[in-house]
């Protein structure tokens, strides 16, 4: 990283960490900046990656499917007359049809099927008879349409447990990895800007 | 004094100090290599120069102070294999930072653009090119990061699809493993290993049980335990030192609060 480049994310960073102490003009400015140059650089991001080699450069080579796509890409864009906007739709319908049907049988047998499978094996061990009960335990709590008694007070109780396990690991994971994150930026502030590692 | 109206910028000048302090005067920590670890290594272990991979930098830049180190062990230690990569990016911040990784790790062993490396870049729409992938590459990608048509890059020439894939690793901070999962391996059969931001653990840990991820690789402990095995001391290792006594640091907190808490609650 170039000098200009340490001192700017340097600055940045303080600007940011400024917010801890109380809010202010510099924090705020730096998160605009933040979010502005986030979405400027996913659209330049998106349209030298995409629009060009799939939509431009087709048509420019008159290849017909540049000239399919190229009208999906214009039909887009009558979201923005009031009379034709209707139009927009298809595309859209489209884009959420071919979606569906793509993501419902992949979601279907990696989700599912195959941790279904994974739960419940025939080889019976300790750590199974655990993920097997944690599994049936856990969706009895999220039954809601019979009343919790007997034998199923038991099984809703014991999921609201592994739920707590979860929930307890999720929290410490979290904190480790924001913690990871603020220490590679104090690293960078001591080191890379400060000098001082 | 009553700690429940204590200013928490002294809770945050606490965290800062035990982060840096460590840094500043480092103790050398290093903990053990958990099997996780262990399995991912082995995995990179059986790769070797007639193998090609692909690693997509599915991360933003802000998780990068933690998904760096994990990236640059994992990759240093597959190229030092000899492994070809193919690189690809699905989030936008991540495809520059993927990239600077990957020219800066293969220039450290030599290895040449277009022959022993790719990188094809950003793509926005995640399912429909994992799905392209296993059809025709140099379809899906007409040109490559550098604006190369990748016709006529060496290694495309051999590769075309998924099935001259041995492994799909993901960087990643969010779940888009998940989706190279159900579309790359549930699919096509490629094995997928992840590179993980540590809050994604719990989600994927299940995805490892049923065999659907390989490995995982996750955090700066992930990233210290596989510097261990592979004797270096790098990001992951500097960082155990700030990480154990900031965790220390909270315990502390956490117990000095409920503390706190319940003195009161039995006051009133």
């Amino acid at each position: 990283m170039t000098p200009t480049g340490i001192w700017l994310s340097a600055i940045g960073t303080l600007a940011i960490f400024s917010f801890l102490y109380k809010d202010n003009p510099l924090y705020r400015a730096t998160e605009q900046i933040l979010v502005g140059l986030s979405v400027g650089y996913l659209i330049v991001m998106t349209f030298q990656s995409t629009l060009i080699p799939r939509v431009v450069e087709p048509v420019q080579n008159l290849e017909a499917w540049g000239f399919v796509s190229a009208i999906w890409v214009l039909l887009m864009w009558t979201r923005l007359s009031a009379k034709y906007n209707y139009i927009s739709r298809w595309p859209l319908a489209i884009i959420v049809g071919a979606g569906a049907g793509l993501s419902i049988p992949a979601m279907l047998k990696a989700r599912i099927i195959t941790q279904l499978g994974a739960t419940i094996r025939p080889d019976i061990t300790i750590d199974v008879i655990i993920g097997a009960v944690g599994v049936i335990s856990t969706l009895s709590y999220f039954y809601f349409t019979r009343p919790r008694t007997g034998l199923f007070r038991v099984a809703s109780k014991l999921g609201t447990l592994y739920l707590m396990v979860f929930f307890g690991a999720t929290f410490g994971y979290t904190i480790m990895s924001r913690l990871s994150l603020l220490i590679g930026r104090t690293e960078f502030l001591l080191g890379s800007w400060l000098g001082i590692l | 004094m009553n700690l429940a109206q204590l200013d928490r910028r002294w809770i945050f000048a606490i965290i800062a100090l035990s982060v840096a302090l460590p840094l500043m005067f480092p103790i050398g920590l290093t903990g053990e290599v958990s099997p996780g670890t262990r399995t991912f290594h082995t995995l990179i272990e059986n790769l070797g120069p007639e193998d090609v991979i692909i690693v997509s930098f599915d991360c933003d830049a802000s998780s990068w102070p933690e998904i760096g180190p994990v990236a640059t062990v994992l990759l240093r230690h597959v190229l030092e294999r000899g492994v070809k990569v193919v690189g690809t990016s699905f989030l936008s911040e991540g495809t520059a930072l993927g990239y600077d990784l990957l020219a800066t790790l293969e220039a450290e062993v030599g290895g040449e653009y277009g022959g022993d490396w790719v990188y094809l870049g950003f793509r926005p729409q995640y399912v429909a090119t994992m799905l392209a992938l296993g059809e025709d590459m140099q379809s899906e990608y007409p040109r490559d990061y550098l604006g190369q048509s990748t016709r006529d890059l060496p290694l495309l020439q051999s590769v075309k699809s998924y099935r001259q894939i041995r492994l799909v690793i993901s960087i990643a901070d969010d779940t888009m493993p998940q989706y190279w999962i159900e579309y790359a391996g549930a699919r096509y059969g490629v094995a997928i290993a992840a590179g993980l931001s540590a809050v994604m653990v719990t989600t994927f840990t299940p995805y490892l049980d049923s065999g659907q991820l390989k490995s995982i690789l996750a955090g700066l402990k992930g990233a210290a335990e596989y510097e261990i095995m592979r004797g270096e001391r790098g990001a992951g290792l500097r960082g155990m030192d700030a990480q154990s006594s900031a965790h220390l640091a909270i315990i502390i907190l956490v117990l000095v609060g409920n503390i706190a808490y319940f003195m009161k609650r039995k006051d009133t």
